[in-house]
């Protein structure tokens, strides 16, 4: 018994939902789909350069879909890339509309839930930065300060203090905001602090080579301190549909492509700083 | 038993529509009270009476666009009642010419007499189009064939509409104030082609005021007054000797 | 609007309302203070450095401003209609640009690129857009005309269905309704793309909003054409598809035109779940180099164009059926 309604993968879902009702997760259904039809399709969203953007061109580019493309490879599969909002991503339950997500998400226990991640590759930091008016100098000016954040983000999680990060190097929290604004789309956070220095915020928290880009770009904005945080990211699945095969597959992936510095130059490519130098995040610090 | 072999042996003289003590309700107001009436083929009745009487209320009743409560009413043999299938067919038979003539906007003239015998009846093109322009020449507007219904005066869209309906071919037709929203040197045309229909032989049962007309052609003139039939008679008696004091009063009024 | 056959004086050729306006809008010069803009620049050589004019200053940008702004309204006003129009218009948008210039953007990078961003954009997001919005307005007036009919008839069911459905779909926002259709019908089974379920949601709220259009023009046919109709024994469907439907389709088409524009902007909610249409490329591709009110501003004057040429499309049509009525 399945329900065909033309739409593509609609029976493989319904086999997957009755899986799921019976709560027996069976490895290799994802994996198989993948590897019959010959194409991973790899959910990432379009808002972060340089971490997955559209270029010129119009199409998909940045580290995240470097190594979205180069996990497909090593599967001997097509990579296919489609744009769902973060919080669609996020909140899990794909239905095979997608098989992993390759855009820089950060393990946490409440994602986890949802979600599982099969391999990190890579750590950034995350850094505070103000307009470059702002008379607050060091972290501990911000507390008790309107600070800007991308909603349900880690950064969010950091302000509240609710950061429960999975096998992440260990941090603490240096600020203690008096407002957090959190918005749908966490660029409007950098228009807006390049609005004035108290303005709409007082900071925000970003990841920093997103910040190095604004800066690079001609934003009113600086560094505040030292990065308060460095966030593990990993490809995730889909809990709804566990695949052992499929996650062990990606773990083994990963893995080769740190032995063989493919990660690394990668990180190299897409992460450079104002004076050319490159940076190598697939370490954590 | 006699009565039954008589009706049988008499089939000209059978009804071709009868009221059996038909009352109606509109909420709490009665518009109809015990009617009781019979109608043979190719009789020409005129009902008439003050406004508020109840004809236009009897006379859709008897192609049921209105529903009476209680009695009986059978048209050509068949009994109208709620759960009838055949209500479409018992319609085709009989026409009925509205006070607002009621004519499809966006159909021309020509289609407007087409439609019925094309779309129900289920008659060719050709054949319908012949059919309706010959009506139309005998409500004496082939001309205007093409054209679409406001462009016409109210006495030609009155006209048109009669032709309407005489394209189904109806054993009967109804008339409700026909002439009532007409300008007044428009009337004349309209009961011309009333008058000629009634001398083809058709059935007829008219509202109207036109006591000329009733005069002229009526078998027989109904008088209805409080959702009752007061008195009917023939045309020289009902004028010429009213019995009754409301007609008396209503004759009064409308030939004064 | 019945304009009466007895002439007025214009109220601006009263000097007494001249002046009256004249203050009020010298008041509103002076509160908004212009004199750091390029007017304060313009004027320096009679109020010297703007930043430091003062209260002269600031009184002489505005009293120079009122005079070009009354002048302006006088000066117009001796036009004849329709040049009135063109001219109010043409300079309404010249304010709009200035109001979007002086946001300090960088014009070229919407043509930056190549193809370039605004190449991109029509390419492939407006193709997107109408694609999505042609479908969608065709789906809802199929469900409208079912919609409308059951919203009439006597069946307990139908009606019940009909006005539920009205009800919910005009009830909640639209933006919950592509993510109840996109996340949770899934959940049930029913897995659809991102895209069926844009148009789904898009035709389902529509939809709904069209019913009653739909409803509200076949209940403005009179009884009259009903009972005509009914008197020639002519069948309900029939009666239906060859009178009342005919006769409430110039009564329908206005709403519905200006439906399809609503829709054409609200196509831009879909942009959630990943579609590339307009709204999605203007967020993305700004986002790339930091360039967001650029493309912002592209993405809006693509849609103002194109309710610009459906609004004259929809003139046109509704002119045709006023015709033929």
């Amino acid at each position: 018994m399945s329900i065909k309604l033309g739409f593509k993968k609609s029976s493989i879902a319904f086999t997957a939902l009755l899986l799921s009702i019976g709560m027996t997760a069976q490895a290799g259904v994802v994996y198989d789909y993948i590897k019959n039809n010959n194409e991973l399709m790899i959910a990432t969203d379009a808002n972060w350069a340089p971490f997955s953007y559209i270029n010129d061109a119009g199409e998909m580019e940045g580290f995240d879909v470097d190594v979205g493309r180069e996990i497909a490879k090593r599967m001997g599969v097509e990579a296919r890339f489609i744009t769902p909002d973060w919080g669609v991503i996020t909140a899990g339950n794909w239905n095979m509309r997608w098989d992993v997500s390759v855009g820089s998400m950060t393990p946490t226990e409440g994602r986890s839930k949802v979600l599982n991640f099969p391999a990190v590759y890579y750590y950034t930091p995350a850094a505070f930065a103000v307009h470059t008016d702002s008379p607050v100098t060091t972290l501990a000016g911000l507390n008790g300060k309107n600070i800007c954040t991308t909603a349900s983000s880690t950064w969010e999680m950091y302000l509240e203090g609710s950061l429960d990060m999975l096998n992440a190097p260990a941090f603490t929290y240096k600020v203690t905001p008096g407002t957090i604004t959190a918005l749908a789309d966490g660029h409007t956070c950098l228009d807006d602090t390049r609005l004035g220095a108290g303005v709409r915020n007082d900071g925000i928290i970003d990841s920093v080579p997103m910040i190095q880009g604004a800066i690079e770009d001609g934003y009113p904005i600086k560094f505040l301190g030292d990065p308060a945080f460095y966030e593990p990211l990993s490809v995730a699945t889909d809990k709804g549909n566990s695949d052992a095969e499929l996650d062990a597959e990606i773990a083994r992936i990963i893995l080769e492509m740190q032995k063989d510095y493919t990660l690394t130059s990668l990180s190299m490519k897409w992460f450079k700083n104002a004076d050319g130098s490159s940076n190598d995040y697939t370490v954590a610090y | 038993m006699a009565n039954n072999i008589k009706m049988q042996t008499n089939s000209e003289d059978k009804p071709i529509i009868s009221l059996k003590s038909v009352s109606k309700w509109y909420e709490d107001f009665q518009a109809l009270k015990n009617i009781d009436l019979e109608i043979k083929l190719k009789e020409k009745i005129v009902i008439c009476g003050p406004s508020g009487s109840g004809k236009s209320t009897l006379i859709r009743c008897l192609n049921r666009l209105e529903a009476h409560q209680e009695g009986q009413i059978t048209v050509t043999g068949i009994e109208l009642h709620e759960r009838m299938k055949d209500i479409d067919t018992v319609r085709q038979d009989i026409g009925m010419v509205f006070q607002s003539f009621n004519l499809f906007p966006h159909l021309t003239v020509l289609e407007n007499c087409m439609a019925g015998p094309n779309w129900v009846r289920g008659i060719d093109q050709n054949e319908a189009k012949e059919r309706a322009m010959a009506l139309l020449k005998q409500v004496k507007i082939p001309e205007q064939a093409d054209k679409y219904p406001e462009q016409l005066s109210g006495g030609q869209q009155q006209r048109v509409a009669i032709a309407r309906s005489l394209c189904m071919q109806p054993k009967v037709m109804l008339f409700d104030e026909p002439t009532s929203a007409l300008d007044p040197e428009m009337v004349s045309e309209v009961l011309d082609t009333m008058v000629e229909l009634a001398e083809s032989g058709m059935t007829m049962i008219c509202v109207t005021h036109e006591m000329g007309f009733a005069k002229q052609v009526a078998d027989r003139i109904i008088f209805m007054d409080e959702g009752e039939i007061v008195e009917q008679n023939t045309p020289e008696e009902f004028f010429n000797n009213p019995k009754n004091n409301r007609t008396k009063a209503f004759l009064d009024q409308v030939l004064s | 609007m019945f304009v009466d056959t007895v002439v007025e004086d214009k109220a601006l050729h009263k000097p007494a309302f001249l002046f009256g306006l004249s203050i009020a809008v010298l008041a509103i010069f002076f509160t908004f203070n212009f004199t750091n803009t390029i007017f304060g620049e313009f004027l320096s050589p009679v109020i010297g450095n703007p930043e430091k004019s003062g209260f002269f200053g600031r009184l002489a940008v505005s009293f120079v401003l009122t005079i070009l702004f009354v002048a302006n309204l006088l000066l117009i006003s001796f036009a004849r209609l329709k040049i009135q129009i063109l001219i109010v218009w043409i300079e309404l948008f010249l304010l709009f640009l200035a109001f979007a210039y002086s946001f300090d953007l960088e014009i070229a990078y919407i043509f930056s690129g190549q193809p370039s961003k605004i190449g991109l954009m029509i390419s492939k997001g407006l193709f997107t857009t109408i694609y999505i919005s042609a479908v969608s307005i065709l789906i809802a007036t199929a469900i409208a005309i079912v919609g409308a009919i059951a919203k009439l008839s006597n069946n307990g069911f139908a009606y019940a269905i009909a006005s539920f459905y009205t009800s919910l779909f005009r009830g909640l926002p639209l933006l919950l309704q592509i993510y109840l259709i996109y996340m949770g019908l899934p959940q049930l089974g029913f897995m659809i793309d991102a895209i069926p379920s844009g148009i789904a949601a898009l035709s389902l709220c529509y939809g709904a909003y069209m019913t009653e259009i739909f409803r509200a023009g076949i209940q403005s046919i009179p009884k009259g054409q009903w009972e005509a109709s009914r008197a020639l024994g002519f069948p309900f469907g029939l009666i239906l598809r060859k009178i009342i439907l005919p006769q409430s389709i110039p009564l329908i088409i206005p709403p519905t035109g200006n439906q399809f524009i609503a829709m054409l902007k609200d196509s831009s909610l879909v942009s959630v779940l990943g579609i590339w249409e307009i709204m999605f490329l203007a967020k993305k591709l700004g986002a790339k180099d930091f360039n967001h009110l650029e493309m912002l501003l592209t993405a809006a004057m693509i849609y103002w164009l194109l309710t610009i040429i459906l609004e004259m499309i929809q003139a046109r049509i509704e002119r045709k059926y006023q015709q033929k009525t």
